[in-house]
């Protein structure tokens, strides 16, 4: 799952190693990186709410 | 999920595989019929590509009227209601009309040959959803005819202007809404289906063209966003005809639930009118740069990073309605951030070219066009993405600029590129390339003439939607209306252009320009009716 | 040529020194108060941000361009990864994106902060004119097109401030603390003066909150932003600032004013008096939707003149005015027109264009039922 989400954050900044991404293709479980991929949506529209709120007061 | 095997041959298919008995007994139906009926991939990707030009023609029809009547301060031409009718339309035209059936149709034609499948997964929903359009935008035109005229609220339609304000029209305007909205869904489903189970045996995802990728991550904003859209136009019918009150703020609705759902549906579709363009213009950068795309993994994350922040930045269209602070915050930073993997794709392009062996082309002059002049569009949307300042532009003519700048020199000028590109695939002839370069360049001239001095019109104060104007505008709307009959009469050259080239011409050979490299290249110019009857070997030219 | 020179004049233009862009009117207006220079300011490092990366973008493919073309022989290089200027070109934009979020975030605090105000102001939008009231001075008004149709239809020449003046303009005193409250009887409008960069919509069922403290005195001009029917173009703003003492009399005048037409309310009109008023009240609030000549422009908006059920129904014409019809685009008068206005209108629509009832109605009878109905 760790590597998952590492994998989700490179494809966040949209950059990624050439290895690693085809470590990452040659895994036969998309699930895990669909559920990896929700997670940290989740998470990033969570943080910039919370920048919003901090910047806010 | 690529091995997965080749579609049940239908009737058709077997008529024009096994010949003999078949044939007597399928007998290809002829002149009219065969339009109405047909299943196949390319003859249903012309009927779009015709019947989005003919929209494309009507839609700027409308915009010329409005352009005359801007032509100077004063009302000349028409009356404000009819003018608003115009505005209206022009963007219900162009949007549902012309730019997304444009795709939809180059998607029919060429993901299936770009993915070496014979034809689409769902051939029948096919012919469904295409002939669903005619019926929608016929019901849609004839508004027009209707007492109390057509819809005349902005093609964004806010409530309560559509609902408790409407002319009586607008359940007809909902209803060919809905009918489209069909037509694109189920488009939508076909092609995922298509893309998800026909690929060549031996492609890969990653393996795929750019533009079946940007078209897959389109399909799911598609389906993910048209039942919103059939949801708040559902809602509009129930306040107009079933006496509920959704919008309207006496009976204890809310006018600006209607735009929070309105541009929840809309901001997603802005971008279902872009990434497609993207795609293509990712195939014919390489092609004509002679090499490979430039970071392909990165385009591919960066589409699928632009998808996911369109659902999360609708209220960016909402600055001035009096949202809460951090509201307002949050949707500030969100649609900043969505700069980031735009500008990834622009820089992607440009290190592409970069060392590369560039030719002029046709595609590529449209293509490189479109890099520029989207990418102006680009910096416009930067800039009414910081709150503060879109306080001042916000509804003012520079937003009018925005849009058409990432829309018409962007998306538009990313379909005539592929028209460019895969006509030779089409007709089995190169377009005249005289024709094509005069069409080019009035077409660049013509679409900034127009829309540049927008960008100082509404700087200078000038709000949209107006059908007559404070004299300080009058130069900046002369400029845009000499423009606008600029641009509209050089796209009746491409019709020359395509009608040239469909009759005859220099002939193309299957691989048509030099450094293209996708499968529908390995297929004979003219590609047959039926193609990848037997899958293609395919062998991935990106090793990874 | 000219579209060329049109180019260059533009490109020039966006690219000049600040005044010389002002001057030509090319650009934001700076404004008058402190937002408005605030976000004048950030519109233009915003600005400048896109040109240096357009420079540099534009720059490294007009190049490219040029010296990699194929009918030069160059040869294409292979490379189609580099995953070190990937990161530096997705995290430059990010720094730049995070330097502007900074002051955008502090210029829209400062916006969004309406507490402590000197004069609250209730702004009304209405299809289509404005309705301003002083709250807590009893002074109201409506503020309407100033501009004659003439100009419109281009029978008469277009003035200087064609489409942007009102019969009355909003009069807000300089240095102090404006509260805006903006809401709307009927579709959405925006409420918007460049120079005082406050833009707001007008939300029937909500009342929204802005403000404004100019700085210096002048007339400054704009109108609605959003789209709300036919008459969108024609429902301009105008605010008068004026120094404080300047304010003062004004108030005082606007009151006594007042005052006398209510007086009006008590005495017997004639009718040559109340046409005379009814077809000045018809033309500024009534014409836009039911035509100067009362023919109307069915279904939406009925003709008036020869209308059978008009001329049958006094009393319900009456109503309809001073409550307007739900559900359709006839508003309620009662907050608009006074007493005087009511009757005159009803008086002359009830005998202009051939209708010739012979009805006159009084001040008086109105004030009445718009007392019962309170």
């Amino acid at each position: 799952m760790w590597q998952a989400i590492k994998s989700v954050l490179a494809a966040f900044l949209g950059v990624q190693k050439d290895a690693r991404r085809r470590e990452d293709f040659a895994s036969n479980r998309p699930g895990t990186f669909i559920a990896a991929g929700l997670l940290m949506g989740v998470v990033f529209v969570v943080l910039v709410a919370l920048v919003a709120v901090l910047a806010a007061r | 999920m690529a091995s997965t095997l080749p579609p049940k041959p239908t009737p058709e298919h077997s008529t024009a595989t096994a010949g003999g008995m078949a044939e007597a007994g399928h007998a290809r139906p002829r002149g009219l019929m065969r339009w109405l009926l047909t299943t196949n991939h390319k003859e249903i990707g012309s009927l779009y590509l015709i019947f989005s030009l003919t929209m494309f023609f009507i839609g700027g029809i409308f915009a010329l009227v409005v352009r005359a009547e801007l032509f100077q301060p004063g009302l000349q031409l028409v009356q404000p209601e009819f003018f608003n009718q115009m505005t209206t339309m022009h963007g219900l035209i162009m949007v549902f009309g012309a730019i997304m059936p444009a795709f939809v149709g180059l998607a029919n034609w060429m993901v299936p040959l770009q993915i070496g499948a014979p034809d689409m997964a769902l051939p029948r929903l096919n012919n469904f959803s295409f002939w669903l359009l005619p019926v929608a935008f016929t019901l849609l035109l004839s508004t027009l005819l209707m007492p109390g005229g057509g819809p005349n609220f902005g093609w964004t339609f806010y409530a309560p202007l559509s609902t408790t304000y409407a002319p009586p029209s607008t359940t007809f305007f909902i209803l060919s809404l809905h009918i489209a909205g069909i037509s694109s869904i189920l488009g939508a489903i076909n092609i995922i289906a298509t893309i998800l189970n026909l690929r060549a045996p031996g492609m890969r995802m990653m393996d795929m063209p750019l533009f079946v990728w940007t078209w897959l991550i389109t399909a799911f904003l598609l389906i993910a966003v048209m039942p919103v859209l059939a949801g708040v136009i559902t809602m509009m019918l129930m306040d107009i005809n079933f006496g509920t009150s959704f919008f309207n703020a006496a009976g204890g609705g809310d006018p600006v639930l209607f735009q929070h759902l309105f541009w929840f549906f809309g901001h997603p579709e802005v971008y279902i009118m872009i990434l497609p363009a993207f795609g293509i213009v990712s195939a014919i950068i390489p092609t004509f740069s002679r090499k490979r795309l430039f970071g392909y993994a990165s385009m591919v994350y960066a589409t699928a990073a632009i998808a996911i922040l369109s659902f999360l930045v609708w209220a960016h269209h909402m600055f001035v309605v009096g949202l809460p602070l951090v509201a307002e915050l949050f949707f500030m930073y969100t649609t900043m951030l969505i700069a980031v993997p735009t500008g990834v794709k622009v820089f992607n392009w440009v290190a592409t070219m970069f060392r590369g062996s560039i030719s002029f082309e046709p595609p590529m002059l449209f293509a490189l066009a479109f890099v520029v002049q989207f990418t102006v569009g680009g910096f416009s949307g930067l800039m009414l993405a910081i709150s503060p300042a879109d306080f001042q532009y916000h509804d003012t003519y520079f937003v009018v600029a925005h849009f058409h700048y990432v829309l018409v020199p962007g998306a538009l000028f990313a379909i005539l590129a592929g028209a460019y590109y895969w006509l030779p695939k089409w007709t089995g002839h190169y377009p005249h390339l005289r024709l094509s370069q005069w069409h080019f360049w009035l077409s660049v001239i013509g679409v900034n003439l127009t829309f540049f001095p927008m960008h100082f019109s509404g700087l200078a104060g000038m709000p949209r939607r107006i059908p007559d104007y404070a004299l300080q505008f009058a130069d900046f709307n002369v400029a845009s209306s000499l423009g606008a009959f600029l641009f509209g009469a050089s796209q009746l050259l491409f019709v020359l252009v395509i009608i040239k080239c469909v009759r005859g011409g220099e002939k193309a050979p299957a691989k048509a320009w030099e450094g293209a490299e996708d499968l529908e290249w390995s297929v004979p110019s003219p590609a047959p009716l039926h193609t990848f009857e037997t899958p293609p070997d395919f062998h991935p030219h990106r090793q990874h | 040529m000219r579209t060329l020179l049109v180019w260059m004049a533009g490109g020039l233009a966006s690219a000049a020194l600040t005044p010389i862009a002002l001057a030509n009117g090319w650009n934001m207006p700076v404004g008058v108060t402190a937002v408005s220079r605030d976000i004048y300011s950030l519109h233009m490092i915003i600005f400048w941000i896109c040109v240096v990366i357009g420079v540099i973008v534009f720059g490294a493919m007009f190049y490219s361009l040029f010296r990699y073309r194929h009918s030069r022989g160059a040869k294409a290089a292979t490379f189609h990864e580099h995953t070190s200027v990937e990161v530096i070109w997705t995290a430059i934009p990010l720094l730049i994106l995070v330097g502007m979020a900074v002051p955008a975030t502090a210029t829209l605090k400062n916006m969004y902060d309406t507490s402590e105000a000197d004069l609250d102001i209730m702004v009304t939008g209405q299809q289509w004119r404005w309705r301003y009231e002083y709250l807590g001075e009893e002074v109201a008004f409506t503020s309407n097109l100033g501009t004659p149709r003439e100009q419109i239809s281009g029978a008469d020449e277009k003035g200087e401030h064609y489409l942007l003046e009102v019969d009355e303009p909003l009069v807000l005193p300089v240095g102090q603390k404006v509260r805006l409250l903006l809401t709307s009887d009927d579709v959405i409008h925006s409420w918007w003066v460049p120079d005082l960069a406050v833009k707001q919509d007008a939300i029937p069922g909500f009342v929204n909150e802005n403000w404004v403290r100019i700085e210096e005195p002048g007339i400054y001009r704009g109108q609605c932003a959003e789209l709300c029917g036919k008459d969108h173009a024609f429902m301009p703003v105008v605010v008068e600032a004026v120094e404080q003492e300047r304010f003062d009399e004004w108030l005082v005048e606007r009151k006594e004013a007042a005052a006398q037409e209510a007086q009006g309310v008590d005495r017997e009109w004639g009718m040559d008096e109340l046409m005379e008023r009814g077809e000045q009240v018809y033309g500024s609030v009534c014409a836009s939707c039911h035509q100067p000549d009362g023919t109307g422009n069915p279904p939406a908006f009925p003709a008036l003149a020869g209308n059978q059920a008009l001329l049958d129904e006094p009393e319900r014409h009456i109503s309809t005015v001073i409550d307007g019809v739900s559900g359709s685009a006839m508003p309620a008068f009662r907050n608009t027109l006074n007493a005087v206005e009511i009757a005159a209108v009803v008086t002359y629509e009830r005998n202009a264009w051939g209708n010739e009832s012979g009805d006159s109605v009084q001040p008086s009878e109105i004030a009445e039922l718009l007392e019962q109905d309170e």
